[in-house]
Order: structure tokens, then C-alpha cells, then sequence
């Protein structure tokens, strides 16, 4: 029979063994998060958040909220689903931040010598703390989706103004009207980014005149909802506990 | 010896340290360790050679400092993997009926060590090394499937972590009563999606060769590595799992006899 | 010189062997030749000095022939890029002209043309370094011009980039907004790590998991929880707003990124001398290129073949002593080019001419493997020469035939 100040102890033991368990289980999950999570961001994405000169108005608010959805989506579903913990987001884009700032210090400042501000990585922490948010106070999948995943990428371009603005500023450069911005990926040469390379400003986005980074923000809010479904829906799928007999 | 070694266990047993579930935390120190020491060694050595040997794979000196880097790799790998694997097959556990609650639970700490180690890899090939391809592909024209970056990423990365995530999945057939009979879907779609970004190596240097030399990193020739990266996301089944077990095992050390 | 003392150190006086600094490359010889010797072609490409001071200005001019005969594999050159093979930004670059107009962009190449293009550059980082002019060509890849060695002397942290902006300020390229960026970036860090703090202040995993699968997880979350929730959702919204309405002000002219591409007419040139390709065979065995041509002068003076230039490489006749020294050695080849008959072509005239291109460069430049491509077509530039010394130029392209010396 066990005694109760045993049981006492035991209890403490259990206690101390599963905040352990905590920490111990925190390192995989956030190492993978970050060698996965930003592999697939800079292979979809990557050259928009890699250079200074490609953040225009028309595809890059659109394009990386839109696959930057798809781990904050499925990682935010296995953990409230399963531990009611409204953190999943604000992991994923926290992780995404730092394995960004590490290669951009040592291999792009370091190694190959462009200077800092030409490789700044976006954040998509803003809106990844508004979804977590908006998953904590309605806790519902349903209204993440809309609310949050609206939220998540309309607020992109307006939340990285304030690091970009100061590059937008226009010169007058060789005779030509320049930014900062272009400037930069014009005076640190890059063999592997030619400059028609840049998908920037490209479509006929051009009725609106000037209203082009505001629809863009609009159509990628709207593009969200669904892939913030579809991510929830695949982070379901894959929080799968099965097991089979054989392959 | 044999007494000693014996005497000591009879001694760990009725004693044991408070953090006796954490019996390979040196060890798992030593391993991300070792593996940060390797990459970071591998860093400086592409920061002191790569521009001065590393530009163009038809010159000898290429060979020298690459290719041999290349050859080193592969060996290393191959002794790594049938290292890991016989190492991890052999020393089975054939009587995991009779495991212990104490040594269950310590398992599953060891068997998460494991997947830091695991994950430490895969951030180096999959975040680190990934992305620096392209700040290298700003120093050198695309001449070969074996850049300095490439040998590192694809051939050393890549090849890795999936051997780490071969002996995770293994060490949880050999060691662990739960996945000893079955297999977990969200473990091997963990360990097998990843690893088929090392195939899809091919699919991307063929891509390049064949109709895209330019160094877009959104480009569809790198959309294979995107969709077996996502694999990863199985990881959550994985986690939920061990949690499973983990609270069960809890709660049946909490009855057990002392 | 550090890298042969490396070599030294390394491995020996036998590492010294393995390198030789002339033979540097930039990766352009794993390129398929007749794509290097039919699409942009090189020539009087030069340097206006081999060092410069950091922030000291230095400037590669040059012109290229866009070939008639665009092999059919590649997709014609509307998007290009006139760059360099550099190993990173060593050198800044400050201006591009292209047949004396400016260029910050692309532009599309007329087949045919000849441009004249001047690169403005500017030493930014101390070293010695082989740097190539290079064309980037629209799902082309790289095409890549010959190489020098250019030594940047000075200290890196004295260099400047200075731009003035239309407001009036003048800002260096090289730390401009990069605290600003890094301070948002630490701000928005430091709210996810107190949120996530939050949460890792408390039991986590287990005791979280047991308590949702016995359906009690509501609990899990304390009204405080959902109250910060509540006031984040609103804080965040006003810090984004804040943060956007502040930048907004601050630089109320803000432009889109520029973008477009350049138009510019090749430039005029007369080719007045008109060259026919009957046979083009490649003797692999001597590695020789031999050539029998129809060659009419048009002009009106006597004219010689002076020089042929097959991407890059440059065999000279040396009967007209037009060897040019800087040129890398590699790719020059003195005495390489035998015409025959040896004499001038005169005004109006149309002879056939026997030319054999002669040098083992062309095995260590990968261009001999023009018998194993896909298209054998070769092609070159021929330059001819009058009494003047006014050039003529030629580009020729034609299917050549291997000799392997087997009969």
C-alpha cells in the first residue's frame, strides 16, 4: 500500500517529470518548425523576403501571407485542438523570424557581403498574434478562419511599412526616377537576380491608379479565409494518432 | 568489472537521481553539439575556400577542396547509416513486456532527444543551408549540381536528417512497446516526407539544366522540396502520440509500488 | 597571393601544381559552346585600370555582338541584363550605359546589333578578384564575357554609399534604416515572446492534453486568457495602424518600385565585307578549327583577316600584328590563325580563303565539344583589317564536322 506522503511525493514527481517533458519536447518541435516552416517559405516566396528591391505593391502583400498561412494554420490546429494552447501562429512566424535573421547575417552580410538592409526579412508576427487572438477570444476554427485569416494577411503590408517605408523615397538617379529600394538592388550586384527576374508591378492592376497596395491587401485577405481552411484542414490530417499493421 | 558495473546499477536502482528519466542528457549535449560544431565547421570552411576555390567546378583546385568535401560526405554517410543501424537493430529490446514503468518513461525522453537531434539537423540543411544557396548563387554561375553550398545542402544536409529520422523511427520500433508491433502513420510520414527532398534534388538540377538556369527561388523546379517538406507537419500526430503514452505511463507510475 | 600560401600551407609545394591563378574561371566553360559561341559575342572588352581604391571609381567598357544565327534551343533575347560574373559585391556598381544612354533595367537584344555598353563601377570591398562581364538573358541563363583580375586595395569599412533622396537628404546605401528595421523586427518579437511566455509559464503538454481529451478544456483557458486575447486583438491593431500612420507621415512622397524595360537601337554599323562559309571542319586530333570561306570586300581598300573571335577565345593572325597583350592569356592566342592565300582581298573583290584557328585552348576553354552538342552549328567573329587600320567584322556561323584523325 502506498502511504500518503509517498503519494505526496510521487505527485511532485510526476509534476516535475511532465514540466520536464515540457521543455524537453519544445526543442524538436521548434527546430523543425524552423528548418520546415522556412524551407517551404523561401521556395514559394523566398526571393520577395530575400530582396529589398522585389516588396512592391502587388505581389508580395499577396503571395507570402498566402503561403506564410499554411504552418501558423496547421500547427495552430494540433495545438488547440488537442492542448487548448492559442500559440500555434506566433510560434511558427517567431521561428520562420529568427532562421531568416541567422542566414541573413551570416550568409548574405557575412559570406557574400550585401549589406543588412538589402536582405531585411518581413514579419508576419503582427498577424500571426492576431490569429492566435482571434482563435483565443471566439474559440472557434470557424471564425479564425474568417476573421483571422482575413486579419493575418491584410495587416502584412501595413504592419511592414514601418521597416520599409524609409527604402520607398524616391531619387533621382542617373536621370531616372528610382526608390531607395531599387537603388540598392541596382548598386549591390547579384549574377543570380537580373533585374527582369523582379516579379514585381507586373498585371494590369492599374484602373484604381494609385489604390493598388490596398486591393492587394483586400484580395490577399480574402484568398486567406479558404487557404486558412485548407491549412486547418491539413494539420487535422496530419495530427493523425493512427497506427497500421504494415506498409 | 562485472561486479562493479552490477554493484553500481543495485545502487542507481535503489537511489535513483532525481532526474533519472534523463539518462542520455549528456549524451543528447554531446550530439547537438557535435552536430553544430560539424556545421558550423563546415561554414568557416566555405567562408575561407569558397571564393577562392569554389567558382568554377572545372578547375583542378576544385576538386581538391569540393569534390574531396563531396567524397568524404558520402563516406561518412554510408558509415553512419549502417552505424545507426545496426547499432540501433542489434542492441533491440526482445523482452519489452517486461519493460519497467521507470524505463519506459525514460525511453521516451531519449527517443525526443532523438528528434532534437533530429531537428537540430533539420534546421541546419533545411533553414540555414537552404537559404544560404541563394546568397551563394550571388557569387557563382550555376555550372555544376555540385557547388560549394550544394555539397553541404544536398549532399551532407539533406542525406543527414534523414538518417537521423531513419534511427527516430527506428529506435521507436526497437525500444518502445507502443510502436514495436504497429507502425505509427504520423512517425514514418514525419521521417519519409522530409527525406524525399533528397530525390527531389534531381527534379531540381534537371529543371535547371533543362529550362530554368535562372536562380528564382519561388520557382515550380523547388516545388518538390516544398511538398515533401510539409510532411513534416505529421509531426503533430508524432507529439500527440508520445503525449498519449507519456500521460498514461504518468498515471500508472503514479500506482506504482516505491 | 593568399590563397597560394594557403595552398602551400595545406598541401605542400604539390598544391602549387594544382594551381595556376591564370586558369581562374568563373563556371562559364560548363556552358554548351555553341550557345556560348552563337548568342552574345564578345568583344574590345577592357578595363579602365587593374586597381582601384575603395571608393575610387573604375570603369569596364566594351561592346557584343548579338548573333544572326540564335540557335533554335533558346528563346530569343527580349529580356536581358547586362551584369557581371563577380564574386559578390566586391565592386558597386554606379551606372550602365548601353550605346552611351543610361540603363537601370533591362532591354531587349536585336539579333544582329552590336552595342557598345560602359559599366560604372565602384571598390567596395579589399582583394583581388576575377571579374567577367556577363549577359543575363531571359530563360537563357548566363552568358558569360572574358575575365580579369582586379585588385581592390583600401580598408571596407571606409566605404560609403552615398544617395540623395528628392527630398534632399543623403543617405549611405549600406546602413540606411537598417537599426529602423531591426527595431520593428524587436518589437514585434518582444509581444510574441511575453505572449508565448505566457503560456510556457504554465504546465503545458500532459496535463493540457488529459485535460481536453476528458472534455474539460475550456477550463484550460482563464478568463484573464481571454481577456488579454480580447485587448491583443485591439493593441496589435493599434500598434499596426500606429506604426503605418507614423512611416506614412514621415515619408509622405513614397514611390512604388520601378520597373520597366529599355528600348535601344543597336548601332549603326556598316559590314562591309560579306563572308560565306563553304566547309567548317574540326580536327580533334590537332585541334585545329579549319575554315575554307567566300570573303567579298565591298569597301573600298584592300582588306586582310586580322583576328577570329569564337566566344571569347582570340586566335591572331600574325602577319597583321594586331595581338592584343592585355587580353587574358588563356583566351588569347598569338600566332594562332594561318590565312591562306596570305594576301589582301582587293576593293570588289570575292575571294576563297583557307583559315585554320590552331591551339589546345580550344580543348581547355570546353569549346572543342562543339562536335558533341546538340546543334554542331559554331559560330565566331571574324574582324578584318584594311591599309588603314579601320576594322571590318564579320559573324559567322556554319555546321562544322569533326575529323577525329581516325582515317
Amino acid at each position: 500500500m502506498v502511504s500518503q506522503s509517498t503519494a505526496i511525493s510521487r505527485a511532485a514527481e510526476i509534476a516535475k517529470i511532465s514540466r520536464t517533458f515540457d521543455f524537453i519536447l519544445l526543442i524538436p518541435i521548434l527546430l523543425v518548425i524552423i528548418g520546415t516552416y522556412h524551407l517551404s517559405m523561401i521556395l514559394t516566396v523566398g526571393d520577395w523576403d530575400f530582396w529589398l528591391d522585389w516588396k512592391d505593391r502587388q505581389w508580395w502583400p499577396i503571395v507570402t501571407p498566402l503561403m506564410g498561412i499554411s504552418f501558423p494554420a496547421a500547427i495552430q490546429y494540433g495545438l488547440w485542438k488537442h492542448l487548448r494552447l492559442p500559440i500555434g501562429a506566433t510560434v511558427c512566424t517567431v521561428c520562420l523570424l529568427l532562421g531568416m535573421a541567422i542566414t541573413r547575417w551570416f550568409a548574405y552580410h557575412l559570406w557574400t557581403n550585401y549589406p543588412i538592409n538589402l536582405v531585411l526579412p518581413a514579419t508576419l508576427i503582427p498577424g500571426a498574434l492576431l490569429l492566435d487572438f482571434v482563435l483565443l477570444t471566439s474559440r472557434s476554427f470557424f471564425v479564425t478562419a474568417i476573421l483571422g485569416g482575413m486579419l493575418f494577411a491584410a495587416v502584412f503590408y501595413p504592419a511592414n511599412w514601418a521597416i520599409f517605408a524609409p527604402f520607398h523615397q524616391p531619387v533621382e538617379y542617373n536621370g531616372s526616377l528610382m526608390t531607395l529600394a531599387d537603388v540598392s538592388g541596382y548598386s549591390y550586384i547579384r549574377p543570380g537576380v537580373p533585374e527582369y527576374l523582379r516579379i514585381i508591378e507586373r498585371g494590369v492592376l492599374r484602373t484604381y491608379d494609385t489604390y493598388a497596395t490596398p486591393l492587394s491587401a483586400f484580395c490577399a485577405a480574402v484568398l486567406a479565409v479558404p487557404l486558412y481552411a485548407l491549412w486547418s484542414y491539413i494539420g487535422k490530417l496530419f495530427s493523425t494518432t493512427r497506427f497500421i499493421d504494415k506498409f | 568489472m562485472s561486479t562493479q558495473t552490477s554493484e553500481i546499477k543495485a545502487i542507481l536502482s535503489t537511489s535513483p537521481s532525481p532526474y533519472w528519466y534523463l539518462r542520455d542528457g549528456y549524451k543528447y549535449l554531446l550530439a547537438l553539439f557535435a552536430v553544430c560544431a560539424m556545421y558550423v565547421g563546415i561554414r568557416l570552411y566555405q567562408g575561407a575556400y569558397a571564393m577562392d576555390t569554389g567558382l568554377d567546378s572545372t578547375m583542378p583546385i576544385f576538386d581538391v577542396y569540393w569534390r574531396r568535401l563531396f567524397y568524404i560526405e558520402i563516406t561518412f554517410e554510408v558509415i553512419f547509416v549502417i552505424a545507426v543501424a545496426s547499432y540501433l537493430w542489434l542492441t533491440r529490446d526482445k523482452h519489452m513486456q517486461a519493460l519497467s514503468i521507470r524505463e519506459e518513461i525514460t525511453r521516451y525522453f531519449t527517443f525526443i532527444m532523438w528528434g532534437g537531434v533530429y531537428g537540430m539537423a533539420v534546421y541546419w540543411a533545411g533553414s540555414y543551408f537552404g537559404e544560404q544557396d541563394n546568397a551563394w548563387h550571388q557569387a557563382a554561375v550555376r555550372d555544376t549540381p555540385f557547388t560549394p553550398n550544394h555539397i553541404v545542402v544536398f549532399y551532407l544536409g539533406f542525406p543527414l536528417y534523414t538518417i537521423l529520422g531513419m534511427g527516430l523511427w527506428l529506435y521507436a520500433r526497437t525500444r518502445l512497446p507502443l510502436y514495436e508491433k504497429k507502425i505509427s502513420v504520423p512517425l514514418t510520414l514525419a521521417v519519409v516526407g522530409p527525406f524525399m527532398l533528397l530525390p527531389s534534388v534531381g527534379y531540381n538540377e534537371w529543371g535547371h539544366t533543362f529550362w530554368f538556369r535562372e536562380e528564382l527561388f519561388a520557382s515550380p523546379v523547388h516545388y518538390g522540396f516544398v511538398i515533401s517538406v510539409w510532411f513534416a507537419l505529421a509531426l503533430e500526430g508524432t507529439i500527440l502520440q508520445i503525449i498519449a503514452r507519456m500521460s498514461v505511463l504518468l498515471d500508472k507510475f503514479a500506482l506504482e509500488n516505491q | 597571393m593568399k590563397i597560394i600560401t594557403k595552398r602551400i600551407i595545406k598541401f605542400g609545394l604539390l598544391g602549387l601544381l594544382l594551381f595556376s591563378p591564370e586558369l581562374f574561371a568563373h563556371g562559364e566553360r560548363a556552358l554548351e559552346p555553341f550557345i556560348r559561341m552563337r548568342t552574345i559575342q564578345w568583344y574590345d572588352i577592357q578595363w579602365s585600370k587593374n586597381t582601384v581604391d575603395v571608393n575610387q571609381e573604375i570603369v569596364l567598357s566594351g561592346r557584343f555582338h548579338v548573333a544572326e544565327d540564335w540557335p533554335n534551343a533558346m528563346v530569343k533575347p527580349d529580356s536581358a541584363f547586362l551584369n557581371l560574373a563577380i564574386p559578390t559585391p566586391v565592386l558597386v556598381r554606379t551606372a550602365t550605359y548601353i550605346n552611351g544612354a543610361i540603363l537601370n533595367n533591362s532591354m531587349a537584344l536585336k539579333l544582329g546589333g552590336d552595342y557598345d555598353f560602359k559599366l560604372v563601377l565602384k571598390g567596395r570591398v579589399p582583394g583581388r578578384y576575377h571579374i567577367h562581364p556577363m549577359m543575363n538573358l531571359r530563360d537563357i541563363g548566363v552568358i558569360v564575357g572574358p575575365g580579369m583580375w582586379i585588385d581592390v586595395q583600401g580598408v571596407a569599412a571606409d566605404f560609403k554609399n552615398p544617395v540623395t533622396t528628392l527630398a534632399g537628404e543623403t543617405v549611405d546605401l549600406e546602413t540606411y534604416g537598417t537599426a529602423n528595421g531591426i527595431l520593428w523586427h524587436l518589437v514585434w518579437l518582444g509581444i510574441a515572446a511575453l505572449w508565448l511566455l505566457w503560456w510556457l509559464r504554465r504546465p503545458m503538454f500532459i496535463p493540457r492534453y488529459k485535460q481536453t481529451l476528458a472534455g474539460d478544456e475550456d477550463a484550460l483557458i482563464t478568463p484573464l486568457d481571454r481577456k488579454i486575447g480580447g485587448f491583443g486583438i485591439i493593441g496589435t491593431l493599434v500598434l499596426i495602424t500606429a506604426s503605418f500612420v507614423h512611416a506614412d507621415q514621415k515619408y509622405p512622397e513614397s514611390i512604388p518600385l520601378q520597373t520597366g524595360r529599355a528600348e535601344i537601337e543597336p548601332l549603326p554599323m556598316k559590314h562591309d565585307v560579306a563572308v560565306k562559309i563553304k566547309r567548317a571542319t574540326y580536327r580533334v586530333v590537332q585541334r585545329s578549327l579549319q575554315l575554307t570561306m567566300e570573303v567579298t570586300n565591298k569597301s573600298d581598300k584592300p582588306v586582310e583577316l586580322g583576328e577570329l573571335n569564337s566566344a571569347t577565345l582570340r586566335f591572331f593572325n600574325p602577319a597583321l600584328q594586331r595581338f592584343d597583350s592585355n587580353y587574358p592569356k588563356e583566351l588569347a592566342v598569338e600566332n594562332g590563325l594561318d590565312v591562306q592565300p596570305s594576301s589582301a582581298i582587293s576593293p570588289g573583290a570575292t575571294a576563297t580563303l583557307t583559315v585554320k584557328a590552331t591551339d589546345v585552348a580550344w580543348h581547355n576553354q570546353k569549346l572543342a565539344s562543339i562536335t558533341k552538342d546538340t546543334d554542331s552549328n559554331f559560330g565566331a567573329m571574324l574582324f578584318f583589317y584594311d591599309n588603314t587600320g579601320e576594322r571590318y567584322l564579320a559573324s559567322i556561323s556554319a555546321p562544322v564536322i569533326p575529323d577525329f584523325g581516325t582515317n
